[in-house]
């Protein structure tokens, strides 16, 4: 261990890349010795997020957006053990249950009948290498600050098409915009935030 | 290796949790073959959770806190559970779960000589999700769709005029691109697709089938 040697600015410790902000210490506490605690401290930062999400853009009641909350804070306590903060950021392994929350609670209430959850499709985040994490982290501060230059088009898209979980063709639809209007302004978002496929051979 | 893709868009909207049911389970199977989509939509959840931690945050009181507290009990003690990683060459985890056994214990519908389709239930009433087995060196009749078609290599491969596809490779096509795919001479070619309408059949010889392929979605 080498932690005096960091930088005290830095939550990083090279060259293992472990994470050790505060919300994947309480997710590794949880899964060590199931510890309440910690799952409060999560639960004061995230629930309030996860109830914003599920507000966002949806006529959701209250009620049915304070269920979610339970559900996903729920899920969080038991695939607590799953976390691997050598591999993932904790705020988007929360947020990938969340996703999957509010999708099978849509088609709940759309009474879509399905033998598969929306996790099945969707697993939370692995990661695939070591250095994944702290890549991630990189990227995750380099879209944080370039969102702040998109221009205000994009970033609205970029809201519909995350946090009100539109799909292209309904952002399209209540914005009154055309199709290929929405691909395009979310084409430029992402090329503006460096997001990209690697070695891209055909479409 | 899978030389075709998803495109980015796709892949925003499967990371971003708004993709139909059927056409993420067709992407997440992509995957299954793919360590760069993979990454690509780890990066675009990153993102996903970067507007997420922006988000206002909304009130939420000590009342809900003791309501999730007072659950915590119910549940059974935790147990570490891996995420399976997906095994390379392999029928992805969730495809064998929908069709319950083996390609050859499903019930094919032939179509053609070389052609036949089993329908898997994935409950999504946008959708059809089926597989189609081709004979090797077998031909699908040239067809445009009225709708989109998503197009997964399973077993096998097929080539048409634009390339040749091999296992884990992904199509998407638009309403009313052309094409007539062939298996490879060398053994069967077994494909997921994924159609949002029926298929309609070009050529006069088989335009008599068109009525035979009406949407079977759910
Ligand atoms: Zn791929």
């Amino acid at each position: 261990m080498s932690e005096q040697q960091g930088n005290t600015n830095d939550q990083w410790k090279a060259p293992s890349g472990r994470r050790t902000d505060e919300w994947s210490e309480c997710l590794t506490l949880i899964a060590a010795n199931e510890d309440r605690a910690a799952f409060t401290r999560l639960f004061r930062h995230f629930a309030p997020l996860i109830k914003a999400f599920a507000l966002s853009g949806s006529n959701l009641s209250a009620t049915v957006a304070d269920e979610l909350v339970q559900e996903v804070m729920l899920k969080v306590w038991q695939k607590a053990g799953a976390f691997n903060p050598e591999k993932a950021a904790a705020s988007t392994w929360v947020y990938t249950i969340a996703r999957n929350c509010r999708t099978d609670m849509f088609r709940r209430l759309q009474k879509f009948d399905t033998p598969i959850a929306a996790d099945d499709v969707c697993p939370e985040q692995e990661g695939e290498e070591p250095f994944s994490q702290l890549q991630s982290r990189r990227n995750r501060e380099r879209v944080r600050e370039m969102m702040k230059e998109l221009p205000a088009d994009q970033a609205q898209i970029l809201a519909k098409v995350y946090m009100e979980g539109k799909s292209h063709a309904e952002a399209a639809g209540e914005l009154d915009l055309p199709l290929g209007t929405v691909k395009s302004r979310v084409r430029l978002a992402l090329q503006k935030l460096q997001i990209q496929m690697e070695s891209y051979s055909y479409g | 290796m899978a030389k075709f893709h998803p495109e980015l868009d796709l892949l925003t909207e499967y990371a971003a949790g708004s993709l139909s049911l059927a056409q993420a389970a067709c992407v997440a199977a992509h995957m299954n073959y793919c360590e760069q989509c993979r990454r690509t939509a780890g990066q675009l959840e990153d993102l996903g959770a970067t507007l997420f931690d922006s988000l206002q945050p909304e009130t939420v009181g000590d009342v809900q806190l003791n309501a999730v507290l007072a659950r915590l009990d119910d549940l059974p003690p935790l147990s570490y559970t891996k995420v399976e990683q997906p095994l390379a060459g392999q029928t992805p985890a969730l495809l064998q779960r929908l069709m319950r056994g083996n390609f050859a214990d499903l019930a094919w519908k032939k179509i053609t000589k070389t052609l036949s389709i089993s329908y898997l239930s994935t409950g999504d009433p946008g959708y059809e999700f089926a597989l189609y087995h081709i004979k090797a060196g077998g031909k699908i009749p040239e067809h445009t769709h009225r709708g989109s078609e998503m197009t997964l290599v399973l077993e096998g491969g097929f080539s048409d005029a634009n390339g040749s596809y091999h296992q884990g490779d992904f199509l998407f096509r638009e309403p009313s691109d052309v094409h007539a795919p062939t298996a490879l001479q060398s053994e069967d070619c077994i494909c997921l697709a994924v159609l949002d309408a029926p298929l309609k059949f070009t050529s006069w010889k088989h335009r008599w089938m068109n009525p035979f392929l009406s949407l079977r979605a759910g």
